[in-house]
Parts: structure tokens; C-alpha cells; sequence
């Protein structure tokens, strides 16, 4: 980008990223006007033409993030459950009540999370909720086009064993001519534990059978008695990106088992940044080590896509695990298939290419979080591929013209996920290989 | 500089200038916050109902800005009446506004 003739940005290094970001954005603004403007603090944003989007100047992003903290609170205050939705249907904000009972239910029916978009959550019902859900998609579409001020649906989940039922109401609210939605969830059956009801014959005939609604593979594969005893001992939680589960050398007090959340494994090398040699979903557990008898984490665990899990206490699982032979070969062969993915990750991270690395890690997060899109800053997939920022921009700017995957503000969607498979080093295949069974 | 709209004219109904304005802002970020606050004083003000005023958001509409070659945000577009104006920042100078709106009544000094 070319600076402005007869302006310089100073001679002075910058002290600080924020500086430094300034400075660079400075050199995004030509015109006098406008650089009066940006130097007497009155402007928000710039324009960047290559990314075709506003940039933030740090005091706006901050004070933008503060007035969402702001709101959000007041939100998390309201005993009901409330979401805002934006213009196309993307969850702004989520409040604590609508965050915890939609963790409690285990993610049942269309329950949506801050950044997903509930027109694509519409889509991605099971069968038996397609005409409820298919009914919200109209009703927020007459909303959001000003068709209507307010709609209720009635929504049930026939996907969950205990069928809760729920309405939601979807209300316009405008705002600087776009309109976006607030959103509010009324349960109308109590909230019931994911444990076995004392019930009829037929009711066992259905726990014999995987259990339906549960989204971590490896409880879905036990028997369902096994999973049964296991059900008392866990607890819903949500894990939010950034938040660490383990530290090296740290005892693991819980374990978790990921229902839609994405947990990184991270090895420590004193002097070097951290470095991802490990990537676990709803296909895993997170503190499977203790089922070979340690009892401290050789990895940290970092959650990088916020979701829910279910957690257990150590000491609970190991007297479940000893128990359970169903569970012990389902955690062997996980340990098994985990072991495969970082010895082929440590080879992957000293021969491939950062353009390949990038493409295998996006098709894995993709995998585990059963989502195209999902929102990674630079700063963070350079820790994960252990390679300097820069490296992460180039290789990210190269998958994006050849429109394999579209990348803004931190957003990223796979486009085109056969053609990101080619890009992609052959460690991908060779880890989904391996781990298959048989 | 263009005409102030002409005086209401009791029992007729007024024929006055509409003042036609875009505001790009970024979402609810301060100078944005201010400079929707500072222009509704000054239409309120100076024009009454005698304005139309469209409100972008950038952070919502980057396109928008970017086809009418706003570079900045908050950034005001006078496109109606003739000639075409902006003003950059907060505008928090109201008598840069005035002027730029074609509202001056006396030349500043």
C-alpha cells in the first residue's frame, strides 16, 4: 500500500501491537481530510480495499468489545433465555440462561452458540425436526426482512430421548437501518437429566441401542448401560475458546469428553512458542492419560472452539473406567488412534509445507467441530503450526485465491473442501487411515 | 453556497429543500456513537424535518462504503442538493458541518 506523499508514520518504532497497528492503518489513508481526521482521534475504522472490509482502529475494537461486555452482562442478568441475531442470522450474542440450558440439554434441537448462524442450524436438524425447524427458518426470514415485527414457533426435539419441547420468539430490532433479532427460548418441559428414567420394557429396548443424542463418538459407542452408569457422574459445561484444561506436569482433575467443542494438545519447549501436536473433538476424550495410569497432563489442553462437553471428575472416571470393560477397549482404541495423529503430526510439522499443514489442520478442525466455518485468528493458527504469523498470512492468502477457502476478520469457510483434501499433505489421509479400525 | 430553505408559508404547503445525507459508521463505536449523535442535533436543529438521512453501517455493509469510495468511517455524504459534500469525523465541528450541508447562514470568519 502506498504511504501518503509528504506524511510519515514517524520514525519512531512502535511500542505496542495496537501502535504498530495504527501506524499501518495510518499508511491505508491518502487523503488530507481524512488523515486530519484519523490523527485527531475521530475516526473508527479505515477501509481496506484488498480485504473489502472495515478495520477497526484499536480504540474502537476495544470499546466496541467493552460495550458487547456491557450488554452482555445486562443479558446474562435476565433469568430467561436470550440470543441477538444479526442480519443474516448469526449469533451476536447468546446470554448465561440460553448458554446453560442449552448445555444442560445436551445441544438438543436447535440450540445455536455466539458466531453460529441459525439459518445453517436450521439445516443441519436431524429428519424427524426438519418441518419445526424449517418453520423457524421462515418465521426469522419474515423478521429480518421486516415482513413481520415478532413470530413464535413451537419447536420439538424428536431427536432426544426425553423429546423437551420449547417456543421460541423471535422479535425485530432495528438498528443503523439493518434489522437484526432478538431471540427468546421458553422450555416447556422441565429439564431432565440424560439418565436412565425407571420406565417400561420399551424404554429399555431404546437404551440398548447407542444412545441418540449424544454427540461425543465415544460414549455414543458404548453399550447403553455402560453409558447409563457413566450418565450420573458427568456435568455439562461449556469450554470457551482460549480457556486451558491441563498444563504439563499439572494434575488432571477432570476429564472431558467434547460434544462440539475443539481442544488442542500443545507441547511446551522452553525458548520456542507452543506447538498444536494434537487436535481433539467430539471423536475423543480429553484426559485419556489417566486411563494408562498417570495422573498429570503431559500436554496443555487449550480449548480453541468454544462448545459444550461433558466433564467427569478423575477419581469417578477411573472407578467407571475399571469397571467398564466396554470402556476401556473404546478409550484403548482411542489412545491408539490419538498416539497415531501425533507421531504423524510431528513428522507433518518438520517436512510439510505451511500451505499443506494449514490445509490438513482446517480439514481436521472441520471434521471435529462437523462445521465449514469457524473463526481462527492468524495469531493463533501461527501457535498451532508452530510458524511465525506471517507465514500463517501467506499460506492463508495462497488457499484463498485459489478459492479453496474464504478467510475474513478471523472467519473462516472451507469453500471447497475436495480441492482443500489435494492441497493438503498426505499426513490427512494417512491419520484417517491408520485410525480406522480393522 | 446553496440557498437556506425557504421560510414556512402559513395556509401553503412548504416547499422546502430536502437535505439528502448518508452516514458511514462502524457500529457502536465512540466517534461513531458521536457523530450520529452530532448530526441529529444539528438536522434538528437547522432542518427540521426537512432531511433524509441513511445510516451504513461498515462493519455490516464494508461493500457499500467501499463502491462510494468512503475510505474512513464516520465519514458524512451531503449528495442532495447540489454540490455533492463530506465531512470526515465525528463531527463534532458544527460549523464545518453547517458549511458543508450548505446551512451557513453568516460566512465564518
Amino acid at each position: 500500500m502506498m504511504g501518503a506523499p509528504g506524511l510519515t508514520t514517524g520514525h519512531l518504532a512502535p511500542d505496542t501491537p495496537e501502535e504498530a497497528f495504527r501506524a499501518w492503518l495510518r499508511r491505508l489513508v491518502t487523503d488530507t481530510a481524512e488523515l486530519e481526521a484519523f490523527d485527531a482521534g475521530q475516526i473508527d475504522a479505515v477501509m481496506d480495499r484488498d480485504s473489502g472490509s472495515a478495520l477497526l482502529l484499536p480504540e474502537a475494537q476495544s470499546a466496541l468489545h467493552d460495550a458487547n461486555r456491557i450488554v452482555l452482562s445486562a443479558l446474562d442478568a435476565l433469568p430467561g433465555e436470550v440470543c441477538v441475531l444479526d442480519t443474516r442470522g448469526v449469533v451476536v450474542m447468546a446470554n448465561k440462561a440460553w448458554r446453560s440450558s442449552g448445555a444442560a440439554h445436551q445441544r438438543a434441537g436447535l440450540d445455536v452458540r455466539a458466531g453460529e448462524n441459525i439459518f445453517a442450524a436450521c439445516e443441519d436438524v436431524p429428519e424427524s425436526e426438519r418441518a419445526d425447524a424449517t418453520k423457524v427458518a421462515v418465521a426469522l426470514h419474515q423478521v429480518l426482512t421486516r415482513m413481520r415485527p415478532s413470530q413464535s414457533c413451537h419447536y420439538v426435539c424428536h431427536a432426544s430421548p426425553t423429546r423437551p419441547r420449547y417456543t421460541l420468539t423471535m422479535t425485530a430490532t432495528a438498528s443503523a437501518g439493518s434489522v437484526n433479532a432478538l431471540v427468546t427460548r421458553e422450555w416447556k418441559t422441565a429439564l431432565k437429566s440424560v439418565k436412565e428414567q425407571p420406565g417400561t420394557r420399551s424404554r429399555s429396548a431404546e437404551l440398548s441401542a447407542p444412545a441418540p443424542g449424544i454427540k461425543n463418538h465415544l460414549l455414543a459407542a458404548l453399550p447403553a448401560k455402560d453409558f447409563a452408569r457413566l450418565a450420573s457422574g458427568f456435568e455439562a459445561v461449556q469450554l470457551t475458546y482460549g480457556e486451558i484444561l491441563y498444563e504439563p506436569g499439572a494434575p488432571m482433575h477432570d476429564v472431558y469428553f467434547p460434544s462440539d467443542c475443539l481442544v488442542s494438545l500443545l507441547t511446551l519447549v522452553e525458548g520456542h512458542r507452543a506447538l498444536e501436536v494434537g487436535l481433539v473433538g467430539r471423536e475423543g476424550m480429553i484426559g485419556a492419560r489417566l486411563a494408562l495410569g498417570a495422573a498429570t497432563s503431559s500436554v496443555r489442553a487449550l480449548v480453541q472452539g468454544t462448545g459444550t462437553a461433558l466433564r467427569m471428575n478423575s477419581a469417578r472416571f477411573l472407578t467407571e473406567f475399571r469397571r467398564s470393560p466396554a470402556l476401556q477397549r473404546t478409550l484403548f482404541q482411542f489412545t491408539d488412534t490419538l498416539m497415531i495423529q501425533i507421531s504423524q503430526t510431528a513428522a507433518c510439522n518438520r517436512f510439510h509445507l505451511v500451505e499443506a499443514r494449514l490445509a490438513r489442520w482446517l480439514l481436521m478442525t472441520a471434521e471435529r467441530m462437523a462445521s465449514n466455518q469457524f473463526h481462527l485468528t492468524h495469531e493463533f493458527l501461527a501457535d498451532m503450526l508452530g510458524v511465525r504469523r506471517e507465514g500463517v498470512t501467506v499460506a492463508a492468502s495462497a488457499l484463498q485465491q485459489r478459492k479453496l477457502i474464504s478467510y475474513r476478520r478471523g472467519n473462516i469457510t472451507i469453500i471447497d473442501s475436495p480441492g482443500l483434501e489435494a492441497a493438503s499433505c498426505s499426513c490427512y489421509r494417512a491419520v484417517m487411515e491408520r485410525a480406522r479400525p480393522g | 453556497m446553496a440557498p437556506k430553505p425557504a421560510k414556512h408559508v402559513p395556509g401553503k404547503a412548504p416547499v422546502a429543500t430536502v437535505v439528502t445525507m448518508r452516514l458511514y459508521i462502524a457500529g457502536r463505536a465512540p466517534n461513531s456513537v458521536k457523530a450520529i449523535a452530532n448530526l441529529e442535533a444539528i438536522c434538528r436543529q437547522h432542518l427540521k424535518d426537512g432531511y433524509k438521512l441513511e445510516i451504513i453501517d461498515v462493519c455490516e455493509h464494508p461493500r457499500r462504503a467501499l463502491d462510494d469510495g468512503v475510505l474512513v468511517t464516520p465519514s458524512l455524504a451531503k449528495l442532495a442538493p447540489h454540490p455533492g459534500a463530506n465531512v470526515i469525523g465525528n463531527l463534532s465541528d458544527t460549523s464545518s458541518v453547517l458549511a458543508a450541508l450548505g446551512l451557513t447562514t453568516v460566512p465564518a470568519t
